[in-house]
């Protein structure tokens, strides 16, 4: 029926091209929600529980300890650079010492050496010795 | 768009962390939100789920809302996407379900068996989209505009399905107007 098309309400914007308004109605009333007008109160607290639940989740044991995250990564990165620095100078240290047990390590026989060079060059074959040693 | 001032305290409370105050907005935006939803997953059940994980997507990213625009446009969107989400987990949709839906037994016993019979039917018969955009139009009344920004398509795109939509549906039901 034509004048099916023209039936302005619910505040709804109707135009000469829309619905009629029993049928309109009969589609809001095919979709409305089961239990009438008790059932938002029941939809309410069921998104609200979600919603209390999510906020639970969001806030839980572990959260007290977000406030604490950047100065831990901060402290993190310090004791790192720290560490890091005394290791390098552990390593400068025990190279040192390497280095220095092994010049003195050498040492008695370089000295050693000389006084075999100078015992043996007071030996027989000194003069072959003092040859050698002078090309 | 004018917003009321209840609407604008209540989101600024809710924005602060207050669960009372969102509630409000619950309170004030759940219907149209159910209907939204309605239209485009056509189940209540699915219709619920969509409106509840909703307002849960609209609590966690609260802080992103800024008060001074519609609370209502903005859930109705996230809504919308939720049940967007839910037809494409479930993507065939039979017209056996939907006959379940719309008979439900909490419908009105008075309501004319047969009418409801082919109304569910006709719907059945009209493309998704189609379908959420002339109950979305139709019978809720939001703008072309606005049903594209819920369902992710251009105005024009949504004022053309309407207007295809309304004639299918005039086709199918072409006996019982008359």
């Amino acid at each position: 029926m034509a004048d099916e098309l023209k039936f302005p309400t619910n505040g709804v914007r109707r135009d000469a091209d829309s619905l009629g308004e029993s049928l309109s109605a009969l589609i809001r009333d095919a979709y409305a929600p089961p239990g009438g007008e008790a059932y938002w109160p029941g939809l309410e607290q069921r998104i609200m529980a979600r919603v209390a639940s999510e906020s639970q989740v969001e806030t839980g044991w572990w959260s007290v300890l977000a406030p604490w995250g950047r100065p831990a990564l901060i402290a993190a990165a310090a004791i790192f650079a720290i560490a890091g620095v005394i290791n390098q100078q552990l390593v400068d240290t025990d190279n040192q010492l390497a280095y220095e047990s092994a010049f003195q390590s050498s040492t008695p026989d370089v000295v050693s050496t000389s006084e075999e060079i100078m015992s043996l060059e007071r030996g027989t074959d000194g003069a072959t010795l003092s040859y050698f040693l002078s090309h | 768009m004018r917003i009321p001032d209840e609407e604008r305290a209540l989101a600024e409370a809710a924005r602060k962390g207050d669960q009372a105050a969102f509630a409000g907005l619950v309170r004030l935006h759940q219907r149209r939100a159910y209907l939204v939803a309605r239209a485009i997953v056509t189940v209540h059940e699915d219709a619920e789920d969509a409106v509840q994980e909703g307002f849960v997507r609209a609590w966690q990213a609260i802080e992103r809302f800024d008060p001074s625009q519609g609370f209502g446009a903005w859930v109705n969107r996230i809504v919308a996407n939720a049940a967007l989400d839910i037809t494409r987990r479930r993507k065939v949709r039979s017209t056996e379900e939907l006959n379940d839906a719309l008979q439900s037994p909490f419908r009105d016993p008075a309501q004319d068996a047969e009418l409801k019979s082919r109304l569910s039917d006709a719907l059945a018969q009209l493309p998704e989209r189609a379908r959420s955009v002339i109950v979305l139009h139709d019978i809720e009344g939001f703008t072309h505009v606005e049903i594209g920004e819920m369902l992710g398509i251009p105005g024009g795109t949504a004022r053309s399905d309407l207007h295809h939509a309304r004639q299918k549906l005039r086709t199918l039901l072409q006996d019982l107007r008359g």
